[in-house]
């Protein structure tokens, strides 16, 4: 079968020595990201975006993959350990994880989510190595208008998904499709919005944006809500299930996956939500329901495994189509186009080796948080007892120097301190960065497919309506909107996201 | 300080900086079509928050922690302008200090003794291990 032939290629592309080292790298930097509060994936990526230049480009990917899926895992420790979430994505660990610590039972704890988390992320990659031949194909048969409307649903459902004013989330999507259109013309070379800055000609920067925005935002945001971290002083025994847990996890790991799996392909979807809306399900059918919120395995073992299952899911719409489902995402074409590919559906011909290398390193990445990590647990906490005071200036020092260092030169610098501006004056009025983000990327992409579908249909907008493909998207669009609009439907998204 | 009207603004400045490009016809688009859409969908956006504001009350804004953003800025911004200038050492121990400064409780011993560490942290991943081309010192040439 192609598809058994194609992963044998995929892993011998990710078992070579540097592949290896860079999905060990990744996930183990993920892991620590994941256990602290207040570093996250995004910023993190968009930190070691410039140190990716000199690495081959399968390499870097496998790499910052690593760091996504790793995250999802770490944040559960500490969620279960201590009741502080080190992402987002591990807020719904808490309610339950923290419980069962408490009631001396951390290491089934621990070892629900790691399974769980093992056994989606295998399922989770197992379907992205089958959908995405599927959906390239679909994706090749894709005219510009069809495309156009892909991204404009795109960007809608990823605005209304964030949490908080989904109007504000719109509005800021507009606004990062506007910055993105800062540059030369590609069309005609006009200069755009440059004021003859030499360094705005090749458009605004992604990693000064991203890791302004993402980085420096969230540093200033630490420095004002200091957190009180303390340990709980059980010992951790009985890393493993027995078969009555077993039984228990086996159905809520199943379901978990499956809704994980379709969330994080979900334009806007992602780990966060996925697991939000794996607990919820489950604490509504568990036979268990009067366990919840006092430690139940089962609502430690549905939120971890959905989490994981969407961080490996949300890279379909990334190789097959070319489009960032979130800001991580986002950040992956950031670092594609850096290594001078355009992600689209010819990636997985044109380069084999990063499509299905990346898939098997995600696979291969997995079970080294498995085999690594449930030995390791006691030096993950013990990271956490590095003080804010020493962590912070480090990671602006580590940002300041990768800036420069894109293209050695300081304006790249200045423009990340714009963005590290805005970024906190967006977080303190209720914008959520996330989807500026992704409209920044999707800007240039969408004016060229805009261009193209006007030109081919002699200026007539009818285009859009009259292709049933691009006809349809639009019409999910604008379900999305109405669907937002309902205040009922609001309500339940803002409660799951707030956890 | 932000107001809700900063949509519409910045939508406003970049539609009259947009005056410049040729827009072309919806056939051939120029250069200015889609900044125009785009906009223009923004300013229209904007309008309806700031619509929304007037009915729904105004937003609770939290409190901002200036003097911690103006800190760190400040200390990125010397980081850009000595690098070149002092070099990679000296742009580094400064910037630390001035960001240390942000933390409540500035202890000199404890910020001398993370200068010293992130010096050979940064020399050993950056210099060393990555071979990075940054000025180390510039004003010795």
């Amino acid at each position: 079968m192609d598809l058994i032939s194609n992963l044998g290629h995929g892993f011998a592309v990710a078992l070579t020595l540097d592949n290896l080292l860079a999905c060990l790298i990744g996930t183990l930097l993920g892991t620590a990201i994941g256990v602290l509060p207040g570093v996250g994936p995004v910023a993190t990526i968009s930190l070691l975006l410039p140190i990716t230049f000199g690495m081959q480009a399968t390499t870097a990917i496998i790499m910052l993959a690593g760091i996504y899926y790793g995250a999802q895992y770490g944040g559960s420790t500490t969620s279960i350990l201590m009741n502080l979430p080190g992402e987002v994505s591990s807020v719904i660990t808490t309610l339950d994880g923290y419980q069962m610590a408490r009631n001396g039972q951390a290491g089934p704890a621990l070892a629900v989510a790691a399974i769980g988390s093992f056994i989606a992320g295998s399922l989770g990659t197992l379907l992205v190595a089958a959908t995405g031949p599927i959906l390239t194909a679909v994706a090749l048969s894709f005219g510009p208008a069809d495309y156009f409307s892909l991204m404009f649903l795109g960007l809608i459902v990823s605005a209304v998904l964030t949490e908080g004013s989904p109007i504000k989330s719109i509005a800021m999507v507009v606004a990062g499709v506007g910055l993105g259109l800062v540059g030369t013309d590609v069309q005609t070379g006009q200069q755009r919005f440059t004021f003859n800055i030499p360094e705005l000609s090749d458009g605004i920067g992604f990693v000064p944006l991203a890791m302004g925005m993402f980085g420096i935002a969230e540093i200033v945001r630490n420095l004002e809500n200091p957190e009180i971290r303390q340990t709980l002083g059980t010992k951790i025994t009985r890393l493993y299930l027995n078969g009555a847990e077993w039984r228990r996890v086996a159905a809520p790991i199943a379901r978990a996956t499956a809704l994980g799996s379709v969330v994080g392909i979900l334009p806007g979807g992602g780990a966060a939500l996925a697991s939000m809306g794996a607990y919820t399900l489950e604490r509504r059918i568990s036979r268990n329901k009067a366990m919840f919120g006092k430690g139940a395995i089962e609502g430690v073992a549905a939120p971890e495994s959905a989490n994981n299952a969407a961080a490996q899911t949300s890279f379909i719409p990334l190789l097959t189509l070319g489009i960032p489902a979130n800001a991580v995402m986002a950040l992956m074409v950031g670092a594609l186009i850096i290594q001078g590919i355009q992600p689209g559906p010819r990636m997985i011909e044109t380069q084999p080796d990063l499509f299905w290398g990346l898939i098997a390193s995600m696979w291969v990445g997995n079970l080294m948080l498995v085999v690594i990590n449930l030995p390791l647990v006691g030096m993950w906490v013990r990271l956490l007892k590095v003080p804010y005071d020493l962590m912070y200036p480090a990671i602006l020092i580590f940002c300041c120097i990768g800036v420069y260092s894109l293209n050695n030169n300081a304006f790249d610098v200045y423009a990340t301190v714009v963005f590290g501006f805005l970024g906190y004056v967006f977080l303190k009025i209720g914008c959520p960065p996330a989807p500026m983000l992704i409209g920044f990327v999707l800007g240039p992409m969408m004016e060229e497919h805009l261009r193209r579908a006007m030109l081919l249909s002699r200026g007539d907008p009818m285009v859009f309506l009259e292709r049933p493909i691009s006809a349809t998207l639009l019409g999910l669009a604008l379900v999305a909107v109405l669907a937002m609009a309902l205040p009922s439907i609001r309500r339940g998204k803002d409660q799951a996201l707030a956890g | 300080m932000p107001v809700p009207g900063d949509f519409i603004a910045f939508a406003a400045a970049m539609l009259w900086l947009n005056q410049d490009h040729p827009i072309g016809t919806a056939r051939r688009m120029g250069p200015g079509y889609m900044p125009m859409l785009t906009f223009w969908i923004l300013g229209g956006l904007g309008l309806v928050i700031v619509l929304g504001g007037l009915f729904g009350g105004p937003a609770a804004i939290g409190r901002f922690a200036w003097r911690d953003l103006a800190l760190i800025l400040a200390a990125m911004v010397f980081f850009g302008a000595a690098l070149e200038r002092l070099g990679f050492y000296a742009a580094i121990a400064g910037t630390i200090v001035i960001a240390a400064i942000a933390e409540r409780n500035f202890r000199p011993l404890r910020v001398a003794g993370l200068v010293a560490g992130l010096l050979l942290l940064c020399w050993a991943i950056f210099l060393w291990g990555l071979e990075l081309r940054i000025p180390e010192f510039p004003w010795s040439r």
